[in-house]
C-alpha cells in the first residue's frame, strides 16, 4: 500500500509497513513536470513484469520494487490488484509507477486535476 | 507477441472513439482498450500517458479531423443542409460528445472546453448551410441542441423505421424521409 500526495510541485509516494522492506525504498519524490497522467488499472497486475532488480516478487502475493522490461524501469508496489493505479512518467528514472492505493479513483482525480492546473 | 510496435494513431483514435461511445468513459477499462485497440499496455501508456490522456486525444481527433471534414464544406457553402444534418446525426462523433459532456463535463475543464468548441463548430456549420431567422425566443445554440437531442433519442430507438424515432431537424424545402 502506498500513500500518494501532492506537495507543492512534487508528487510524493510514501510506502507503508513491510512494503518498505520488500521494495527497498520508503519514499519516492517525483517532480509533477515528470508526471504524464494516472489511471486506475486492475488488469495490469496480470501483465508480465520483467526482471526484478532489486525488490521482492512472490507471484500472486507480493510485487514490490523495481522491475526492468524492454530497457524500461517500472516501480511496483501492489498486493491487491483491484486497487492498482498506474502513474506514467517522462524524463524520469522510472517509466511508470504501479501502486496499490486505498482509493484509486481519488488518487487519479488528485493527479489529473494537479496536471490540469499546471 | 508478434504484434507490431508501431501503430497508426488515426486508426487507434478511430477505434477508441467506438470503444468509449459504447462503454462510456468510466465504464471503459484499460483491459477493454488494450483488447479493442490491439496494443500492448505499455505502448498505450507510453503513447497517451493515461486513460484520460487517450480520451483527450480522441476528442481532439474528433474535432480536428472528423467533425472538421464534415463541417468545412458546409461553411464554404458546398454542402446542402439536409446532407450536412444527415452526416452529422450519423457521425459517431456526436455520441462521443454526448458521453464526454455527461460524464466528464462537470469535473473536467479540458474536456468541457473541447465539447464547447465542437458544439460551436456544429452550430456555425448548420447555420451557414440552413440559415434561420433570428428569434429571441429560441434556445441557443439552437441547432447544436436540436442535433444532440435527436441523437439522444435515436440511441433509444435503434431500429431506423420505429414510429417514434425522432425526425432530423431540417426544414425548408427538403423532404423528410
Amino acid at each position: 500500500m502506498a500513500i500518494v500526495s501532492i506537495d507543492g510541485s512534487n508528487l510524493t509516494v510514501v510506502l507503508q509497513g513491510l512494503d518498505k522492506l520488500w521494495a527497498l525504498k520508503s519514499r519516492l519524490t517525483i517532480p509533477l513536470a515528470h508526471v504524464r497522467g494516472a489511471t486506475a488499472d486492475p488488469g495490469i497486475v496480470r501483465e508480465p513484469k520483467g526482471w526484478r532488480s532489486p525488490g521482492a516478487h512472490i507471484p500472486g502475493l507480493i510485487v514490490a520494487g523495481t522491475f526492468r522490461q524492454d530497457g524500461q524501469k517500472v516501480f511496483w508496489d501492489v498486493h491487491d490488484r483491484d486497487k492498482a493505479v498506474v502513474i506514467e512518467l517522462r524524463d524520469d528514472e522510472y517509466q511508470r509507477l504501479v501502486l496499490e492505493v486505498e482509493d484509486p479513483r481519488a488518487v487519479v482525480e488528485l493527479i489529473e486535476s494537479a496536471l490540469t492546473q499546471r | 507477441m508478434g504484434r507490431p510496435r508501431g501503430f497508426s494513431e488515426a486508426a487507434v483514435l478511430q477505434a477508441a472513439t467506438e470503444i468509449f461511445t459504447r462503454g462510456g468513459y468510466a465504464g471503459t477499462s484499460v483491459d477493454d482498450l488494450v483488447k479493442g485497440l490491439n496494443l500492448h499496455r505499455g505502448s498505450l501508456y507510453k503513447a497517451f500517458g493515461s486513460k484520460h490522456g487517450l480520451f483527450l486525444a480522441v476528442l481532439r481527433h474528433c474535432l480536428e479531423r472528423q467533425l472538421a471534414a464534415v463541417i468545412q464544406p458546409a461553411i464554404t457553402g458546398d454542402t446542402a443542409a439536409s446532407e450536412l444534418i444527415d452526416k452529422l446525426t450519423r457521425a459517431p462523433e456526436l455520441d462521443l460528445l454526448l458521453v464526454a459532456a455527461v460524464e466528464r463535463g462537470p469535473q473536467d475543464a479540458e474536456v468541457a472546453a473541447l465539447v464547447r468548441t465542437a458544439l460551436l463548430m456544429i452550430e456555425q456549420a448548420t447555420e451557414a448551410a440552413d440559415p434561420r431567422p433570428a428569434d429571441g425566443a429560441t434556445a441557443r445554440p439552437a441547432r447544436a441542441i436540436e442535433l444532440l437531442g435527436v441523437r439522444l433519442f435515436e440511441r433509444l430507438y435503434p431500429e431506423p423505421d420505429h414510429p417514434h424515432r425522432p425526425t432530423r431537424p431540417t426544414r425548408g424545402s427538403t423532404k423528410e424521409t
